[in-house]
């Protein structure tokens, strides 16, 4: 599955692991995200932060018909608030996909997989 | 002064929230950073203002629970970016004092300071040059004041001067500004709130801002928001840039009164992107028109035209174009200019070439038998010509020698204690070239301790160790550290070891297999693999080390 983009030199063609790659970096830059995570470890209620490279595992591109719709797992820092965190990170994506790939999203959800207690 | 309590704590509190909504409008047009949405200064000031509010009502001489009282309102009116981080810097500044009646200046700096770190760490890659960095100078700066002084004025004076004086440099510190030419206004945000906690302990009013230094940053965020609109030039609705200032003449105003919202109403229909600054004496405007000559005649009915600048967009967003590659190229040269490496050991040319492929400054040719001294680490560290830099050993062996090149380099350096090449190259994989070097250090050792390394080598002699017992050319492996398994045959070793290492929450098993491995042997564990894993994917590279047919990195 991919996005393609059509002008007049021919046709441009964007997979979903490269959106998910730059969706991933767009999120952890947000304040109070501390880690993607894995869509996979609901399995266990496991939370595990994954590293740089796997961030396409804590996001879904799903293309229905020709609407995009994002789905990612994220890790919340601990004392931020949470839905004001979440809202940032929908409005970022947006933003980023927008400014790089020139694609509108339908939609972004965000599912918080985890909070990271720290010792502070 | 020489400390403060809960009620002097409230009275700051609302007069830097004070200081903020009367600023809000300013704020956001500032903001092109992380989204140019202009509304960091309206999320700020509603964050602030219910932080405000709670502590208004909740204010005790008890500084500790008038702090918590600031705390819960930031939090629960936590809005926007810039509001998520106000409200963390002040849950930490507020945890730190809580069993506190009153503080005195060190204490009111390190808790500044205790607020930052608690903001920093809920965030996976901090962004400098925002408000976080703002923040960080400022409280350090304060604790620094406070070190010679009992007076908590003047550390408070200390840190709102370093507030501004880190505002001007965010710029330098985040791309984005520099291109758009404005400073961070989360960033300003905050200067604007310690600027009211200040004003409020010397008992004196708040400060005017300059209004012309302030229109030209205005101009530019502007500018930075309404060419996101479009991408291309005939989409441009509105063609002139056109600026100019008016100078009010008392028998002009008297036909014509002036009133800065009436006149922003009637120059908004001659186009977009107006902004409109007044004070006693003059009105500044910015305006994106198609009919230039019509805005100016509006404001001549108030004065003399002075600083008229008219600009045509069109042509300039065709020059636009090709611009923003040079800006790159720019960034790409001063990226040289400071390197920021990281400096790893390995042995063979595939694993080093695998980490430097991962972003490895330079890799040592060591290992098992040919570890490193620390004088080849500190002169692999010269030869990159490295200001700042990070050693992975990738060997428990080179640990030593390691931490005894970061002493001795005479540039900032840290080691991150890696035992193997998979715990290096996750390591690597963590690294942030924007981050400080003990940031870096922390974030790269935990992305370590999440990997699991499987190893498999020859035995020399026979021996028993971990209570297994070794035949002279058996195929040892070990697993994270330990030896699990021993016998003649490489397969079943391998088959054994990786149903240790792999459990039912791992996703990735990477192979890097040995010299003297072919490669359909390594071929051959990869199917192996996707035969009798479920979920697991697999990579497999030629890592041609010697002694060690196979290393392998669970996660």
């Amino acid at each position: 599955m991919s996005v393609e983009v059509q002008n007049e030199y021919g046709k441009i063609d964007i997979t979903n692991d490269v959106i998910a790659q730059v969706v991933g970096e767009a999120a952890i830059e947000c304040y109070g995200i501390v880690g993607m995570a894995s869509r996979h470890q609901i399995r266990d209620g496991l939370t595990e932060i994954l590293r740089k490279e796997n961030f396409a595992r804590g996001v879904i591109v799903r293309n229905v018909g020709d609407e995009t719709h994002i789905d990612m797992y994220v890790v919340v820092g601990y004392g931020t608030k949470i839905s004001e965190v979440a809202y940032q990170v929908q409005s970022k994506v947006k933003y980023v996909l927008q400014k790089t790939v020139g694609m509108t999203v339908k939609s972004v959800n965000i599912f918080v997989q985890g909070v990271r207690v720290t010792n502070l | 002064m020489k400390s403060i309590d809960g009620l002097k704590f409230a009275e700051m509190v609302k007069m830097g929230a004070h200081n903020l909504y009367q600023n809000a409008d300013y704020v956001d047009s500032l903001n092109v950073f992380p989204v140019p949405d202009g509304d960091t200064g309206t999320n700020m000031n509603l964050s602030m203002t219910s932080g405000a509010k709670e502590t208004a009502e909740n204010a005790v001489a008890h500084l500790g629970k008038t702090a918590q009282a600031l705390s819960k309102g930031l939090l629960m009116g936590a809005r926007g970016n810039s509001g998520v981080i106000l409200s963390q810097l002040f849950r930490g500044f507020g945890k730190h004092i809580e069993n506190e009646a009153s503080v005195n200046g060190v204490q009111f700096a390190t808790a500044l300071k205790y607020g930052v770190e608690t903001a920093y760490k809920a965030v996976m890659k901090p962004v400098e040059g925002t408000i976080l960095t703002v923040a960080k100078d400022a409280a350090n700066a304060g604790v620094v004041q406070a070190a010679s002084t009992e007076d908590i004025v003047t550390v408070m004076e200390a840190i709102v001067e370093e507030s501004k004086a880190s505002l001007k440099r965010t710029p330098d510190l985040l791309a984005v500004l520099k291109e758009v030419g404005v400073v961070d206004s989360g960033g300003q945000g905050l200067v604007y709130v310690y600027e009211g906690f200040l004003a409020c302990l010397k008992g004196e009013a708040l400060p005017e801002r300059a209004i012309v230094e302030s229109m030209d940053d205005l101009v530019n965020a502007e500018h930075h928001r309404s060419v996101q609109g479009f991408m291309n030039t005939e989409d441009i609705e509105f063609g002139y840039c056109t600026e100019f200032m008016v100078k009010f003449e008392d028998e002009k105003l008297q036909a014509n009164p002036y009133d800065e919202s009436n006149f922003r109403q009637a120059l908004s229909q001659f186009g977009d992107s107006l902004l409109v600054i007044s004070d006693e004496e003059v009105a500044k405007v910015h305006i994106h028109t198609e009919e230039p000559g019509d805005a100016l005649n509006y404001g001549q009915k108030f004065g003399s035209l002075i600083k008229i600048k008219i600009e045509n967009m069109r042509e300039q967003h065709i020059e636009i174009v090709g611009e923003s590659h040079s800006t790159q190229e720019v960034e790409k040269k001063e990226a040289v200019k400071h390197p920021y490496a990281v400096v790893t050991v390995a042995m063979g040319s595939g694993i080093a070439e695998l980490l430097k492929s991962v972003g490895a400054s330079a890799v040592i040719e060591g290992g098992q038998t040919m570890n490193p001294s620390t004088e080849d680490i500190v002169k692999a560290i010269e030869a990159v010509g490295a200001e700042r830099v990070l050693i992975l050993p990738n060997n428990k062996n080179i640990i030593m020698a390691a931490e005894q090149a970061a002493e001795v380099i005479g540039i900032e350096a840290a080691v991150v204690p890696t035992k193997t090449v998979p715990e290096g190259l996750a390591a690597i994989l963590a690294f942030n070239p924007e981050a400080e070097v003990s940031v870096n250090a922390a974030a790269m050792k935990e992305a370590a301790s999440f990997v699991k390394t499987g190893q498999v080598t020859h035995a020399v002699r026979d021996t028993s160790i971990d209570g297994v017992d070794i035949q002279k050319d058996d195929f040892m492996g070990i697993s994270g550290g330990k030896i699990i398994t021993s016998t003649p045959s490489l397969d079943d070793v391998m088959k054994t070891l990786l149903s240790s290492l792999i459990d039912k929450d791992d996703e990735i098993v990477t192979i890097l297999y040995g010299e003297d491995v072919s490669e359909e042997e390594a071929s051959s564990i990869v199917s192996y693999i996707e035969e009798h894993f479920d979920h697991i994917e697999v990579e497999l590279y030629n890592g041609k080390q010697p002694l060690y047919p196979y290393i392998i990195s669970v996660e």
